[in-house]
């Protein structure tokens, strides 16, 4: 069941009560932080590289980052569990109603947060406004940055371009963008179960980040589907909703093991 | 080129269609687009990926790759699912192979320079104008030409091959080379390796376990793991197969969560995923071993075998800095367990007593009587196509090699999948050696530090576009032989048929090379090319029993290889070790020897990112670093006590001096290192090798000795260094808040 809040004066939001369509498990005790992940993201989602400066300045593309943190002094310290942070994919997006021009709408047909490139203008509100600190901002054009191209015979070539995702967009100056959950894979395999005339079967497809984990940390799948991998790893026990008090309704569930 | 099998025919461009990328963005001075090829490869609809198996050339491990193309263009590496090694998963630098494939400082083709001068031209201003790679001036009728009389007009004896640990199917093809015709067999290093101690683990297999090679630890079916400086999360062995062992140790559905030790005086990312690091002082890691094996004796009541007798834990205690109740405690849980495996590895062994604390750290794992066992220590099979492990050169047969070349022995020199220059520490004087030889070729993909100190470079084709086999040494449980295919037949200009990286084939280049220069050459090498030189390899295979595949005829039995990703048995082929006397061995237990004078240990590791030649990739510089979040740069981490007491803050620049040479670069504050202790990460510091890696940060390697332990490894843990501040900042990116570790920056210090 679905309240629209819009009829409550609030832009573009949407709750959902249900557990949400596509969810992910993480589970941190076994996340050795080796950002194969991180790699396997940048790949597949055409994301830039922002060099030395831009990074020191905090203006990474991740769409996912590896977070560990400090525990006690040396000789007793520790190093928390490698924290993978991506966008939660919120039932209840704080990001959604602060966009001016709703390019940050919620999908109701797979229940994500998307984010329009080419209705986003800037504001960076949506940023500002998310807990978990997953949006990254274009502050150039990193893509077609004078650094990575090459005069061939009186051309300025970018090699890397032969490299870019077709089925995903590449963004420009000026755009906001984050985790997608790699909709490009929802959507193929859903075309390939229709075409088929089939459902689409739980670890028929899955993220790019998942794909590549060595330790098999992440798992992605239905978690509406009370038979799916991802839907029993989430009711385990030591299951963590980050932030869940801020009742943003977290599509992504932590296992903190140990 | 073979215009029978060779798929690199199958993808010659035919076709046409476009892939554009949707455009974005309110502003639209220039555009992101991408060419598309004037002609497709055959096989290919628009819109559709074809899928193409292969492996990862990124290190030795031997990686199953599977690489979705489209319309001629690689764009995503996954794992390959069938891959025992892998079994579908990938590390970030399999991820960011495809930055070596498009990197946009790959050399153009074939090229005579001068040593020494730059493979590519950086613009004064890099917003105003491009970069330009330097120009072939010479075609590969040339090229091969010169390689034929270099073969042809030097006596055997005077021609010598440097090899990198990938790809083995060139190696062999080299060492079938030298055979025939009596040249210098090839040499294999990597610094990978070096940092591994792979001389000193093998030799320690040969001594304890009965065989020379790569142990093989169960870490997924043990129940306690105790490792002694072996990274095997990071880069060690193989560590996409090591974390899933990991993996298996936490989490299983047959047994109770497993608990991990590291003992190491800097806490690596592998330690800190440990339930506990063992900080313990550099140098007393076997004495530490022997005495945990100690008391384990005497918890089970066991006769004390002589391995452990001399031992005096209270004594070891004293000197480990680990207090004696942490020894007991951990002889406690290393006793009661069913399960307990020790792993010796990367700097624990790079010290002058590495070889002892290799096997004091094996002899553990006799005291848990886990050789051959579930969770235990195994023989690694051999791999197919191999009757023994071929262990890369250690750092005593490269001071051998060096020395050679010094004497001028060589008259030409061939360097292939290795960048010495850079990887050796530079107190061997590899580049003062390379002047006494007269004519030096690298087969370089990339304008390396020894491509630019060749006199001609003869670029590989990437790991991507090539042919061949990796075998994989350790890792997997069945005997695997990883295939290699082109994925794609190489990259194009824009609005052209033409190459952008005119690259050959090393294989195919030696195989011409060889026909030309005729005579015993010839003979040596009688194929066509790379392709048929390798079904004469691979094909003996089909006759194998328990292969994953069988095919009743060759050429069958080659494309399942291609189509597989390679070739693998289908049952375990892992060994019990033949293990009579391990503990009735007299094994030392003295501290191991620093060299130098200064006041701090140094421990150089290798980036978990980067590792030996990644640094021109530029995603994997922006990944940041598993323990401290920096990114494009190098940093050295001091304990922030110490760094308190020396009035270094982050960001400060250090001058540490060691008795081998002397660097300057900025500081981490590092809350997990020992206050004794400074280590740096190894992979940058190149003075060549593109634009994204060149004159970024610093090469620890250059305060790295020539001093060996006793397997004739570097002992380029074995270093003691000192430090000086200076007036310098450098302020490093990191992904962290600046504010960083103990909130340093918001509050008083």
């Amino acid at each position: 069941m679905k309240t629209d809040l819009n009829m409550m004066g609030a832009k573009g939001a949407i709750v959902e009560e249900a557990e949400g369509k596509w969810g992910m498990v993480i589970d941190q005790d076994i996340c050795t932080g080796c950002q194969a992940c991180v790699a396997a993201c940048a790949m597949e989602n055409n994301i830039s590289f922002v060099g030395e400066e831009d990074a020191g300045y905090g203006r990474t593309q991740h769409w996912i980052r590896i977070e560990r943190f400090w525990e006690g002094e040396y000789p007793e310290v520790k190093m928390t569990p490698n924290q993978p942070m991506l966008c939660q994919q919120c039932g209840q997006a704080p990001c959604e109603p602060v966009c001016p021009v709703f390019a940050t709408p919620h999908s109701n047909a797979e229940q994500l947060n998307l984010q329009v490139y080419n209705r986003c203008v800037g504001t960076r509100y949506c940023a500002n406004n998310c807990p978990y600190q997953v949006r990254s901002f274009n502050w150039r054009d990193y893509h077609i940055d004078r650094f990575h191209a090459n005069k061939v015979d009186g051309k300025s070539v970018y090699s890397f371009h032969n490299q870019f995702n077709p089925d995903v967009t590449v963004r420009r100056r000026g755009v906001m963008e984050k985790c997608t959950f790699c909709i490009q894979r929802i959507h193929k395999a859903q075309d390939t179960a229709k075409s088929e005339g089939r459902e689409v079967v739980d670890g028929e497809f899955t993220t790019a980040c998942a794909q590549a984990c060595p330790a098999n940390a992440i798992t992605f799948g239905r978690v509406d589907d009370h038979e799916s991998l991802v839907s029993q790893l989430s009711h385990q026990k030591g299951g963590v909703k980050h932030l869940e008090e801020l009742n943003t309704l977290p599509r992504v569930t932590y296992l903190k093991g140990g | 080129m073979s215009d029978k099998f060779s798929r690199r025919d199958f993808l010659k461009l035919a076709g046409v269609g476009t892939v554009t990328t949707v455009l974005t963005g309110c502003i639209a001075q220039k555009e992101v687009k991408r060419e598309p090829y004037m002609q497709m490869p055959e096989y290919n609809y628009n819109g559709q990926s074809t899928y193409y198996a292969t492996t990862c050339r990124e290190c030795a491990a031997g990686c199953g790759l599977v690489v979705r193309t489209m319309q001629g263009r690689a764009i995503k590496t996954e794992g390959n699912v069938n891959n025992p090694l892998n079994l579908g998963k990938t590390c970030a630098r399999g991820q960011a192979t495809l930055h070596g494939l498009y990197n946009p400082d790959r050399v153009r083709g074939p090229i005579k320079h001068a040593r020494g001068e730059s493979l590519y031209e950086t613009p004064v201003d890099p917003d105003a104008d491009d970069f330009k790679n330097a120009d072939s001036n010479m075609s590969w009728e040339d090229a091969l030409q010169v390689v034929a009389d270099a073969l042809k007009n030097n006596k055997p004896e005077e021609i010598a091959f440097l090899m990198g640990t990938a790809s083995d199917h060139l190696f062999d093809l080299v060492t079938d080379l030298a055979n025939a015709t009596g040249i210098n067999a090839p040499v294999r290093f990597s610094a990978l390796n070096m940092f591994e101690s792979r001389a000193t683990l093998s030799q320690a297999a040969e001594n304890l376990l009965g065989e020379a090679g790569l142990p093989f630890f169960d870490v997924g079916g043990a129940q306690v793991v105790f490792s002694f400086g072996a990274n095997f999360l990071e880069t060690w062995l193989s560590p996409v197969s090591y974390t899933r062992g990991f993996a298996g140790l936490r989490e299983s559905k047959t047994k109770l969560r497993g608990t991990f030790v590291q003992f190491e005086s800097r806490m690596s990312s592998t330690a800190g995923k440990a339930d506990e690091w063992i900080p313990l002082r550099p140098g007393t890691e076997a004495m530490v071993a022997l005495a945990i094996g100690r008391l384990v004796s005497e918890l089970r009541g066991n006769p004390l075998p002589r391995a452990f007798s001399d031992i005096e834990p209270l004594d070891v205690a004293a000197k480990s800095g680990i207090k004696l109740e942490t020894l007991e405690h951990l002889a406690e849980m290393f006793a009661s367990s069913t399960g307990a495996l020790a792993i010796p590895g990367g700097a624990a062994l790079g010290q002058s007593n590495g070889l002892a604390v290799a096997e004091a750290v094996l002899a553990l794992n006799a005291v848990s009587d886990n050789f051959g066992k579930p969770g235990g220590v195994f023989l690694s099979p051999i791999a197919p196509n191999q009757t023994e492990y071929q262990r890369p050169a250690s750092a005593k047969e490269m001071q051998e090699f060096t020395q050679q070349m010094a004497d001028g022995k060589f008259k030409v020199l061939f360097v292939h999948g290795v960048n010495p220059i850079f990887e050796l520490p530079a107190s061997l004087n590899f580049k003062d050696a390379l002047k006494n030889v007269e004519q030096v070729i690298s087969f370089a993909t990339f304008p390396d530090e020894m491509a630019v100190e060749a006199d001609y470079v003869f670029p590989d084709r990437h790991g991507l576009e090539s042919w061949g086999y990796q075998r994989v040494a350790t890792g997997a449980a069945q005997p695997v032989l990883s295939g290699l295919q082109p994925v794609v037949s190489g990259v194009y200009k824009p609005d052209s048929t033409e190459l952008l990286y005119d690259a050959r084939a090393t294989a195919d280049v030696l195989i011409a090379a060889a026909q030309l220069a005729d005579g015993k050459f010839a003979d040596a090498l009688p194929f066509q090319d790379e392709v048929e030189f390798l079904h004469s390899k691979v094909s003996s295979l089909m006759t194998e029993a328990d292969g994953f595949f069988s095919a009743a005829d060759a050429d069958t039995f080659i494309a399942y290889f291609q189509q597989n990703g390679g070739w693998w048995k289908l049952s375990d082929a892992r060994g019990a070790p033949n293990v009579a006397d391990v503990l009735n061995r007299n094994i030392s237990g003295a501290e191991s020897e620093f060299a130098g004078e200064g006041e701090f240990f140094f421990i150089p590791f290798v980036s978990p990112t980067l590792a030996e030649a990644g640094a021109n990739k530029p995603w994997l510089q922006e990944l940041p670093d598993p323990t401290t979040t920096v990114m494009w740069n190098t940093w050295a981490e001091i304990n922030p006590e110490t760094a308190h007491e020396l009035g270094i803050e982050n960001d400060d620049v250090v001058k540490i001096t060691s008795e081998a040479g002397e660097l300057e670069v900025p500081v981490y504050l590092y809350p997990a290192i020992r206050p004794d202790t400074i280590a740096i990460p190894f992979g940058q510091g190149h003075t060549a090798y593109g634009r994204y890696a060149q004159n970024r940060g610093v090469n620890p390697a250059s305060l790295i000795g020539q001093r060996l332990n006793e397997a004739g490894d570097l002992a380029f843990a074995g270093m003691k260094v000192k430090i000086e501040k200076t007036e310098r900042k450098q302020f490093l990116s990191r992904l962290e808040s600046r504010i960083g570790v103990y909130n340093e920056g918001m509050e008083e210090h």
